[in-house]
């Protein structure tokens, strides 16, 4: 006990320096959270689109491609670092204190407060780090060609954006807006980039001449400019390189599956022991730990790549270098490097059926990869964010609830028998899905699709509790 | 054959415990997932247009600060 309040204690003396949002200290009505969202979102997406000043230059590979969209960054951009530092800063707190490294009593209003602290001030530290080390590795230009004063505005500015996304976030979180601002900014990102895919007006020159990025335009383009439409409609649903229609239409298939999957719950009936036997339910979802396994995957993949491509460019020939993964530049330019051997190949999607037909090894690696590290780091997620079996058991105990037919002391056992299984079993469907939307093609990558999907979901469900509430007041 | 065993039991003891799990779980009807569907979408596409449109509004407004710069 004195062990982990003195480290959580180091926190304090930096309180007073960190940018805070004032907790609301009324009701905040419904359309004023609307409103603070919709600016948040605003803000973030207009810094997603400034660019840097002082950059010299973004072309390079860029070891960070395949994990963008998940952490809704943009190259080149103020937003470069995107949602990582809190994101990262979060999920550190997370595990270090629901492992009970750091100590924290959830009914203390200080330990609350430091643990926030803690967190924000992670958040900032890790902004900076990053920043710095986007600079030193020369992601926009070496440090001779910027210069110090340059080099020195570029993290200024990274930090700078680092730190309004973190109380943008908080704002969000302290009663003012709808739900958190990593899953809006996350969503907004996702859903954005599938749009931009569909309609996006900006014309690519490939050999065929000038064709628009956007499928549905270029569709509409074929079929307006060619003579032979059987000719153009085939390459409009076909096209190699760029967006078309049929990864459109894989895009709402998944979408589709996943609101299907969404609605699967085990729904257990608990009564109050109080408020002479008031009932209720306490739903479990086949998607217990919702979009969480998918974003520790793609994390545990994007680091991995991150560090083989580092050591790659530094020593490559080397037998365990060479091990974690071999790379090369992308056919298709861009400055994509792509894996062609290793570890980080076999843990990459094949990029079409020929692809998985020529090596069938790789497609079940890759399978068995996929289906494996969604559930094991769903099982884990559930005992280190608190929402274990045992947890749930303890805070329905506090609240007085019981089941009906059941002791109390077996309240812990019958959930069980349905949490840890909806857990793995959930996560094995979540990288099933993801597995089946690359597949298929869709556009924005499976793991984006499962996620900006599930979060809209809880969107959905946080509006209506909020409307509920508001009901009385402008009957929404 | 006791090392294979030792291999597989839990994973068909994980097998059982899903279909079990899959068989419980309340399943969204029609109308239900209908439902879902259609405010999903509509979130999904003002999101998608909401950052679409700041995007497109930048372009020129990026190419206007970078030729300057």
């Amino acid at each position: 006990m004195g062990g982990g309040f003195r480290v959580l204690h180091l926190v304090r003396p930096f309180l007073s320096f960190l940018p805070e949002v004032q907790t609301a200290d009324r009701k905040v009505p419904f359309r004023e959270k609307v409103i603070y969202t919709v600016i948040s979102l605003f803000i973030f997406l207009v810094c997603s689109q400034l660019p840097l000043y002082g950059i010299h230059s973004t072309t390079g590979a860029d070891p960070f491609y395949w994990m963008r969209v998940i952490l809704a960054s943009n190259r080149g951009t103020v937003m470069e670092l995107g949602i990582t530092p809190i994101v990262t800063s979060g999920l550190v707190m997370q595990l270090l204190a629901g492992s009970k490294i750091i100590e924290v009593d959830n009914n203390v209003r200080e330990d609350r407060a430091l643990l926030n602290g803690a967190q924000k001030l992670l958040g900032i530290l890790i902004a900076v780090g990053e920043a710095v080390a986007y600079v030193l590795s020369g992601m926009y230009g070496s440090v001779g060609q910027l210069g110090v004063g340059n080099a020195i505005l570029i993290i200024i500015q990274l930090c700078f954006a680092g730190i309004i996304v973190i109380c943008l976030d908080e704002l969000l979180q302290k009663g003012y807006g709808l739900g958190s601002g990593i899953s809006l900014f996350i969503a907004t990102n996702i859903c954005e980039n599938i749009i931009w895919k569909a309609f996006s007006p900006t014309t690519i020159n490939s050999g065929r001449g000038a064709e628009f990025e956007g499928a549905v335009i270029a569709l509409f383009h074929l079929l307006i400019t060619r003579t032979d439409k059987v000719r153009a409609l085939r390459e409009a649903f076909y096209r190699q390189n760029l967006p078309n229609v049929t990864n459109l239409l894989a895009t709402v298939l998944i979408f589709l599956i996943v609101i299907y999957f969404q609605g699967f719950r085990v729904v257990l009936p608990v009564r109050s022991k109080n408020a002479r036997g008031q009932q209720g339910s306490y739903p479990i979802k086949l998607f217990y730990t919702s979009n969480m396994p998918i974003i520790l995957q793609s994390a545990l993949v994007s680091n991995l790549y991150f560090i083989s491509q580092l050591l790659h460019r530094k020593y490559s020939g080397n037998f365990f270098v060479d091990l974690l993964g071999k790379w090369k530049e992308s056919e298709y330019g861009g400055g994509q490097s792509v894996p062609v051997g290793g570890i980080a190949y076999y843990i990459t999607a094949p990029s079409s059926l020929a692809d998985m037909a020529a090596n069938p090894f790789h497609a079940l690696f890759y399978l068995v990869f996929m289906l494996s590290a969604c559930a094991l780091f769903s099982k884990t997620w559930i005992e280190v964010s608190g929402s274990s079996a045992k947890d749930v058991a303890k805070q329905l105990k506090e609240q007085q609830m019981v089941m009906p037919g059941h002791r109390e002391s077996n309240l812990q056992k019958e959930l069980n028998r349905y949490i840890p299984t909806a857990a793995a079993f959930g996560g094995i469907c979540i990288g099933a899905l993801t597995v089946l939307a690359d597949f298929m093609g869709a556009i924005g990558s499976g793991t984006g699709i499962l996620l900006a999907v599930t979060i809209i979901y809880q969107y959905f469900e946080t509006f209506e509790k909020e409307r509920a509430s508001e009901l009385g007041f402008f009957g929404f | 054959m006791d090392a294979i065993d030792s291999v597989f039991d839990p994973l068909r003891e994980f097998a059982k415990d899903s279909v079990r799990l899959v068989k419980r779980c309340h399943k969204p009807d029609r109308k239900e997932f209908s439902k879902v569907a259609v405010r999903t979408a509509i979130g999904f596409v003002v999101m998608g247009f909401v950052g679409f449109f700041v995007k497109i509004i930048f372009i020129p407004i990026n190419n206007i600060i970078v030729g300057s710069g």
